[in-house]
C-alpha cells in the first residue's frame, strides 16, 4: 500500500512538473502584461513537432536537439507577440486574450496540416524502465522530468533575482511606467518575456511529448496548467510551481482512491474549493479593496 | 392569368422533380455518408477507414459503378465526440442527402446517432463498431464482424481454459464502446467459469495518463488485463505497468489490433495478445491481393493495415449488398439484399451470412493475434463464436 502509494505520487510529481512549467508560462506573460495568453499550451505542442522533426526526420543528436527546441520555442513566443499581441496591444485586455485563443487554434491546425493528426511516438534520453530505492518505486523518466524542471525553475529564481534584465523584468511586472522612467526598455522586455515563457513551455513540451505520445492536441494540457496556475494564485510564480505540482499528485491519488470520472474532475474540485477559502489562491495577493 | 399559374407550376414541377424516390440515389451516382474521427483520440482508424472504403469505390467506379451507379462517400469528421456526430449526422441526412450511413466511426459517437437516423428511416449500414447493440436493435441497423461481447467471450474462455489464468481485470474505457465487452466478459466469467474480474478499472475517452489504473491494477494481483480500449491506450497503460514492476498478460478485443499500438508502445506492448475478426493485412487471398493493390494505388501513402483493410472489407460487402438490389436501389431494397447475403466469401477464406434476424454478419468467426517482434502473429485458428453471447 505505502509502496503503491509513494510511487503514485513520485509519478505524480513528475506530470504536476510539466504542468508547473507550463503554468509558469502563463504567469510570467501575465506579471508582465496582464495578458492570458492562451497559446500556452500550443508552445508545448509546437516544440513537441520540432523536436520530432528534428530528431526523426534529420537525425539531429538528442543534445542538440533539445537545445535547439528551446531557442527555436523562444523564438515563436517573439513571432507571437510581436505578430499577434504587439499591433493590439493598446486593445483592451479582453481582445489581446482572444487574440492568443485565436492564435493557438491556428497553430493547432497547422500542425494537423503539416504532421497529420495520428498520435506518434516521440523518442526521449530518459529510460522508462523501473527503478528500485528502497520501497521508492519509480521510472528514470519520472526523475528526469523532476530533476530538469527543477533545474529550470532554479534557473529562473536566479536570473530574476541577481541579473539586471531579470531585475528589469521584475521592475516592469510592478509598475511599468517607473520601469520606463528608469531607462527600461518596456518593449524589449515584453517580448523577452514571451521568449522566455515559450522556450519554458519548449522544454515542458520535450519533457511531456514521449510520456503521452505527440499528436496536434497536445496543447489542450495547457488547461490543466492554467488550472494549476489559479491555484496557486494566478500571478506568483511559486504559486504556479506548487499548484501545478500538486495538481499533478492530486490527479493520481484521485484517479487510485476512486475512479477514472472522480480523476477527471478532482483537478476543478479542487481548484473550487481553493477559490472558496482563499479566493487569491494559494500564494495569491489578497485583491486590494478600493474605496 | 390561370395560364401563368398553371405554367409556373409546371416548371416548378420539371425542375424539382426527382428521377429516384429515394434520398442520395440518382441515375448514375449513390451518395453516402460517415461520421469518422479524422483528427482526434482515435483518428488513427478514422483516417484508415475512410481510405479503406475509398479505395474499394474508387476501383468500382472506376469500372463503371454498379448498375451504372458511382458510389461517393461524404464524410465529417466527428472528433470521437458525440455531440459533433450528432450534428454531422443531421449534415448528411438532411442537407447531403445521404442514402445510408455507412461505416460510421465509434460506440459511443454511433449510439448518439441511433435514434436520430431511426427516425429519419436512414440505415446504419456497417458502423465502424462491433458494440452488440448493432446486431440486436433492429431494422436499420446491420453490423459486419464478430461483437466485442463475442470477442471478449473467446478472451475469456482463453485465458481460463489454455492459460489457466483465473486472476483476470478489467480496464475498460467508460462508455458504451468498453462496457459492452466489459460487462460481455463478466458475464462470460460468471455463467461459464463461476468466476468475476478480480479489478475493474475504467478511464474515460482521449485520457492521457493511467498511472492509478496501474497501481490499481498491479494491487489486485492480476495476472491477466483485458483491454477494452483503443490504440493510445494500451501501450502507454503497459508502459505505466511496467513502471511499477507489474508484467501481466495484456490481451484486448480487435480495436487495439493495428500498426500504431505496436509504434507507440514499442518494446512494452511485446506479447499482448488481440483478437482478430477478419484476416491479417498481409495473409495471402485474392480479396487480399485485391486490398494491397487497390491501396497501393489509391492510397500509396499509407501502409498496409488491419485499420484501412476493416474500411475496405465494409467497402465490399457494401458493393454486394448493391449488386444484389439491383437497378432499383432503395433503402428497403438495399437491406432486404444485405439480408440475402448468406455464405458470401468475398475470396479470403472466410464467410459472410445474414437472414432472418440475424444482423450480425461474419460474427462466428474469430481468433488470437500476438505482438511478436514488433508485428501481429496469429497464434490461434478461426474460432467458431456462435455460442457466445447473445443468441
Amino acid at each position: 500500500m505505502a509502496e503503491i502509494l509513494t510511487s503514485q505520487v513520485v509519478s505524480g510529481l513528475a506530470t504536476g512538473c510539466v504542468y508547473a512549467l507550463i503554468a509558469l508560462g502563463f504567469v510570467l506573460i501575465f506579471k508582465a502584461t496582464d495578458v492570458v495568453n492562451f497559446a500556452q499550451g500550443e508552445f508545448v505542442m509546437a516544440s513537441g513537432f520540432m523536436s520530432y522533426t528534428l530528431l526523426i526526420g534529420f537525425g539531429v543528436p538528442y543534445g542538440l536537439v533539445l537545445l535547439a527546441t528551446v531557442v527555436l520555442s523562444g523564438f515563436m513566443g517573439v513571432v507571437l507577440e510581436r505578430v499577434v499581441v504587439r499591433p493590439i496591444m493598446d486593445a483592451p485586455i479582453f481582445s489581446i486574450v482572444i487574440a492568443t485563443i485565436g492564435a493557438s487554434i491556428v497553430l493547432r491546425s497547422s500542425a494537423g496540416i503539416v504532421f497529420g493528426y495520428d498520435v506518434l511516438p516521440l523518442p526521449t534520453i530518459f529510460s522508462k524502465d523501473p527503478v528500485r530505492l528502497g520501497f521508492l518505486q519509480f521510472t528514470a523518466m519520472d526523475v528526469g522530468v523532476i530533476g530538469s524542471s527543477l533545474v529550470i525553475m532554479v534557473g529562473l529564481y536566479l536570473f530574476f533575482k541577481l541579473t539586471k534584465t531579470g531585475m528589469a523584468m521584475r521592475a516592469t511586472a510592478q509598475s511599468q511606467t517607473a520601469a520606463r522612467l528608469m531607462g527600461v526598455s518596456v518593449k524589449r522586455i515584453f517580448s523577452l518575456t514571451w521568449a522566455i515563457s515559450a522556450a519554458i513551455g519548449g522544454v515542458a513540451g520535450v519533457l511531456i511529448a514521449p510520456i503521452v505520445y505527440l499528436d496536434p492536441n497536445l496543447g489542450f494540457i495547457g488547461v490543466k496548467a492554467f488550472a494549476g496556475a489559479i491555484l496557486g494564485g494566478f500571478g506568483s510564480i511559486p504559486g504556479a510551481i506548487v499548484g501545478g505540482m500538486l495538481l499533478g499528485v492530486i490527479e493520481n491519488l484521485s484517479g487510485y482512491f476512486f475512479n477514472a470520472g472522480i480523476k477527471q474532475v478532482s483537478t476543478y474540485i479542487l481548484l473550487i474549493l481553493v477559490l472558496v477559502v482563499r479566493p487569491a489562491g494559494f500564494f495569491g495577493a489578497a485583491p486590494v479593496r478600493r474605496v | 392569368m390561370n395560364w401563368i399559374i398553371a405554367a409556373l407550376t409546371l416548371l416548378v414541377l420539371l425542375g424539382s422533380s426527382p428521377v429516384w424516390a429515394e434520398d442520395g440515389v440518382t441515375d448514375k451516382e449513390v451518395v453516402i455518408g460517415a461520421g469518422l474521427d479524422l483528427t482526434g483520440a482515435v483518428a488513427n482508424w478514422g483516417v484508415n477507414i475512410k481510405a479503406g472504403m475509398e479505395a474499394m469505390f474508387n476501383r468500382v467506379n472506376a469500372a463503371g459503378g454498379v448498375h451504372g451507379r458511382t458510389i461517393r462517400l461524404i464524410s465529417y469528421d466527428h472528433v470521437y465526440q458525440p455531440p459533433k456526430a450528432v450534428t454531422n449526422a443531421k449534415r448528411l441526412v438532411e442537407r447531403d442527402k445521404v442514402f445510408v450511413m455507412m461505416g460510421h466511426l465509434g460506440t459511443p459517437t454511433t449510439k448518439a446517432v441511433k435514434d436520430y437516423l431511426e427516425e429519419k428511416k436512414v440505415p446504419n449500414i456497417f458502423p465502424a463498431t462491433l458494440a452488440s447493440m448493432w446486431t440486436n436493435s433492429g431494422k436499420w441497423h446491420v453490423g459486419d464482424l464478430a461483437t466485442y461481447t463475442d470477442q471478449t467471450g473467446l478472451i475469456v474462455d482463453y485465458l481460463v481454459k489454455e492459460r489457466k489464468i483465473r486472476k483476470i481485470a478489467s480496464f475498460y474505457q467508460d462508455d458504451e464502446y468498453g462496457l459492452d465487452g466489459h460487462l460481455g466478459g463478466k458475464a462470460r466469467l460468471k455463467h461459464t467459469h463461476d468466476l468475476s474480474y478480480v479489478a475493474e478499472v475504467d478511464y474515460k475517452r482521449a485520457d492521457i495518463d493511467f498511472s492509478s489504473q496501474a497501481a490499481k491494477l498491479k494491487e489486485s494481483g492480476a495476472e491477466a488485463v483485458i483491454l477494452q480500449a483503443v490504440y493510445r491506450e494500451p501501450p502507454r497503460l503497459a508502459e505505466q505497468c511496467h513502471a511499477i514492476g507489474y508484467n501481466p498478460l495484456f490481451i484486448g478485443p480487435s480495436p487495439i489490433v493495428l500498426a500504431k499500438t505496436i509504434e507507440l508502445g514499442g518494446k512494452h506492448v511485446e506479447g499482448m495478445i488481440g483478437v482478430e475478426v477478419y484476416p491479417l493485412p498481409t495473409e495471402p487471398g485474392a480479396f487480399l491481393d485485391q486490398y494491397r493493390a487497390d491501396m497501393a494505388k489509391y492510397f500509396p501513402n499509407l501502409p498496409i493495415d488491419t485499420t484501412n483493410l476493416y474500411g475496405y472489407q465494409k467497402a465490399a460487402l457494401f458493393v454486394e449488398a448493391m449488386q444484389r438490389a439491383g437497378r432499383n436501389l432503395t433503402r428497403d431494397s438495399v437491406l432486404k439484399a444485405i439480408e440475402s447475403i448468406k455464405d458470401w466469401d468475398p475470396g479470403w477464406g472466410l464467410k459472410y451470412g445474414y437472414g432472418g434476424d440475424n444482423r450480425r454478419g461474419m460474427s462466428n468467426a474469430g481468433r488470437l493475434v500476438v505482438v511478436k517482434d514488433g508485428k501481429w502473429v496469429k497464434v490461434s485458428d478461426w474460432t467458431e463464436l456462435k455460442e457466445i453471447g447473445r443468441k
